[in-house]
């Protein structure tokens, strides 16, 4: 019995509680937050928020500081090997933090203009945000399964949080049943693979098949066992819903119209990319042996996946389903990355590089349509957008540049993402789905140009059937924040500076 | 003995598993729901997981059918012996049941899920002792973290289920 017990006591050091800090800060800042609201008498109440937003910046900043980026990046596991330590995670962790900042500016915006409760909103972002900075380091089945519940059960609550619209409750309602259906596929097959890593019987099983690195071990001894191939494909379509990638896109337009603004832009963004590091550890890590099944299997996944995104966006009106298919589309690209990262290992870092302008894009876009149309956003069209350029010349020109990073149009970040996802791709010597991405960007071209088209160029389009002047009906504008103005400013350098210098990611090619 | 205990119980347990689907009044489903979760008690109780067969009794059967059970009674439904399933949904159901059960027969003609040899036990699954000393050191990252997706819920169930002020008044039609 004592033996036993040295042995749990010796599992209880490898609890390396500092080595995730952030999380526990941003855990803590969460729980602060409600015990603040309840203490703190109501005028006194524009505190918590000022709280929540610095306390945020201050991890970001001491994330940025002391991460692996500037030190000795060696790869270790910690937590008896449940978590793993590497750049790339770092890099997610600081992702994933600037999401939930944006996030909170956002939805602090939102609500304050509608009356929505505000310090739930961004203690449930928050926590949110803490389980995928732990997904992003996840090295162990049992927790990459509690974060993404965490996260999933996070965006349950935040895509109905504006309760008073039918939309979002509807949206809120549709994402708890087919997300509740992705996770337990997701866990059948994780089942699967523990039943199969587990038996004694066969070659390369473990005591704790769980493990990443032994059950990469165990599927490298049978890449053939049928078990193993069926729980492998039951995990990645579990993942496959949490990207959106075809077959399991069809909740995206109805959740991403139904969501308040700023969750729509945190599910476009940030928990996408949660699903995509997943992608990137599993298939970089335990699924690595099974190249021969994945290979063929990714691929028509993402080829099915471009095209349905980019055909269903281009009659669209609406602008959020129309972020939402093209979200699809963007999706397409990056599986196109993953695919070709089995021949060229750094095309996963070419992933990570498109998340982050795909981050930059996105949230200039959102934040935008957070600026301006009725109080329903589910409603709003590409026909709120109209004559945006005389309206507000900031606005569009930040939607513009948006719009096209998005597009790929040659000197903005967004070019630079597909660029490198396109020559991983061509190296990998994966021709046909290069050809169908490339058909992809150039359908895409039509939408998201047809949207800058309204903004800039619509009295001329209507000048052209009538010679009348018609004045532009939609809602106006809402006088924005200075802070407001500063934040799309930055989102809209940073993909002006990453489109002409990369140098600052560099490291991660 | 075993072997007809176990195919007692199993198939006690699918066939109480397809009439919670079938049945058309809500509370006989839940109660199709407890046979279910005990004949999966019982599967425990034959693999010698006692700990689990009791978890699954109190737990499953007990407090969550009894939540679903409030609800239901709360929600007062009436109409669900209306609902009749479309032509379409019965197909494409049938359809995805065909395409697993071939997928199952397939996996018993290659060999791959046929009988494996009885396999000697790692750790006594029946002693709760053991599931604590993992729950608090080995997995105690995850069991804290969820902690933190109660509180979560718990938030969101209140926001969501409160009365007070709506916020939009310009509510629309849902078309």
């Amino acid at each position: 019995m004592n033996d036993r017990l040295a042995i749990y006591s010796e599992m209880a050091q490898e609890n390396s509680w500092l080595s995730i800090l952030p999380e526990i800060s941003l855990g803590v800042l969460a729980l602060l937050l409600l015990v603040l609201e309840m203490t703190l008498p109501k005028e006194r109440q524009g505190l918590i928020l000022r709280l929540a937003l610095f306390g945020q910046v201050v991890i970001l900043l001491a994330g940025v500081v002391f991460s692996s980026l500037f030190g000795v990046a060696t790869e270790h596991t910690s937590f008896n090997g449940l978590l793993m330590h590497s750049v790339r995670g770092d890099v997610m962790r600081l992702f994933f933090l600037l999401c939930s900042l944006l996030v909170c500016h956002l939805g602090h915006q939102y609500a304050s203009r509608r009356g929505l409760p505000q310090v739930e909103f961004i203690h449930l972002v928050l926590i949110v945000t803490a389980g995928l900075m732990l997904l992003a380091q996840s090295h162990n089945f049992i927790l990459l399964f509690v974060a993404l519940e965490t996260v999933t059960v996070g965006f349950y609550i935040l895509v109905s949080y504006s309760r008073g619209s039918l939309y979002s409750l509807e949206a809120g309602l549709k994402y708890l049943i087919l997300g509740a259906f992705s996770s337990a596929i997701l866990l059948f097959g994780i089942v699967l693979l523990y039943g199969a890593g587990g038996n004694p019987q066969l070659p390369g099983s473990s005591g704790d098949p769980m493990n990443f690195a032994l059950l990469g071990s165990f599927i490298e001894a049978n890449p053939d066992n049928i078990l193993v191939l069926a729980g492998t494909v039951l995990v990645l379509c579990g993942v496959a819903f949490k990207i959106g990638a075809v077959p399991f896109q069809i909740w995206i337009p109805d959740v991403y119209q139904g969501a308040p603004i700023p969750v729509t832009a945190f599910l476009a963004v940030a928990s996408k990319a949660g699903g995509f590091i997943v992608l990137i550890i599993l298939v970089q890590g335990p699924f690595a042996p099974l190249e021969r099944v994945l290979v063929p299997m990714l691929g028509a996944i993402a080829i099915l996946t471009i095209l349905f995104g980019n055909l269903g966006a281009l009659s669209q009106k609406n602008v959020k389903r129309l972020m939402g298919l093209s979200g699809i589309a963007h999706a397409g690209y990056m599986l196109l990355g993953i695919v070709a990262s089995f021949q060229v290992p750094w095309a996963a870092n070419a992933v990570v590089f498109y998340l982050f302008t795909y981050l930059l894009a996105s949230f200039a876009i959102f934040g935008v349509m957070n600026n301006m149309g009725p109080l329903e956003d589910g409603d709003m069209t590409l026909d709120d957008f109209k004559d945006l350029a005389r309206k507000n010349p900031y606005n569009a020109a930040v939607l513009a540049i948006g719009l096209g990073s998005l597009a790929g149009i040659p000197p903005l970040a967004g070019f630079i993402g597909k660029l490198l996802i396109f020559i991983a791709a061509f190296k990998a010597g994966l021709y046909g789905l290069l050809g169908v991405a490339v058909i992809g960007v150039v359908l895409s071209i039509y939408y998201y140009f047809g949207w800058i088209l309204e903004v800039y160029f619509w009295p001329s389009l209507v000048k052209a059937e009538s010679e009348e002047t018609i004045e532009p009906s939609g809602p106006g504008l809402i006088p924005a924040a200075n802070s407001h103005r500063i934040v799309l400013g930055c989102l809209t350098a940073g993909t002006l500076i990453l489109g002409f210098y990369q140098g600052a990611l560099s490291y991660l090619l | 003995m075993e072997d007809i205990l176990f195919y007692i119980f199993a198939a006690g347990t699918l066939l109480s598993a397809f009439l919670m689907v079938a049945s058309r009044n809500p509370v006989n489903s839940a109660m199709f729901l407890i046979v279910s979760f005990v004949g999966i008690a019982a599967l425990f109780v034959m693999l010698e997981s006692y700990f689990l067969a009791v978890i699954q009794v109190l737990v499953y059967a007990g407090a969550v059918v009894v939540l679903f059970l409030f609800i239901i009674m709360l929600l007062d439904v009436e109409d669900s012996d209306k609902i009749r399933p479309k032509i379409f949904t019965i197909v494409a159901g049938g359809l995805a049941f065909a395409l697993l059960a071939i997928g199952v027969l397939g996996l018993f003609a290659s060999g791959a899920g046929g009988p494996e040899p009885e396999l000697p036990m790692r750790t006594a699954a029946s002693l709760s002792r053991n599931f604590g000393y993992q729950l608090f050191t080995k997995y105690m990252l995850p069991f804290q973290m969820i902690g933190f997706l109660l509180l979560a819920a718990m938030v969101g169930v209140i926001y969501i289920s409160k009365k007070g002020p709506t916020a939009s008044s310009d509510e629309p039609e849902k078309e």
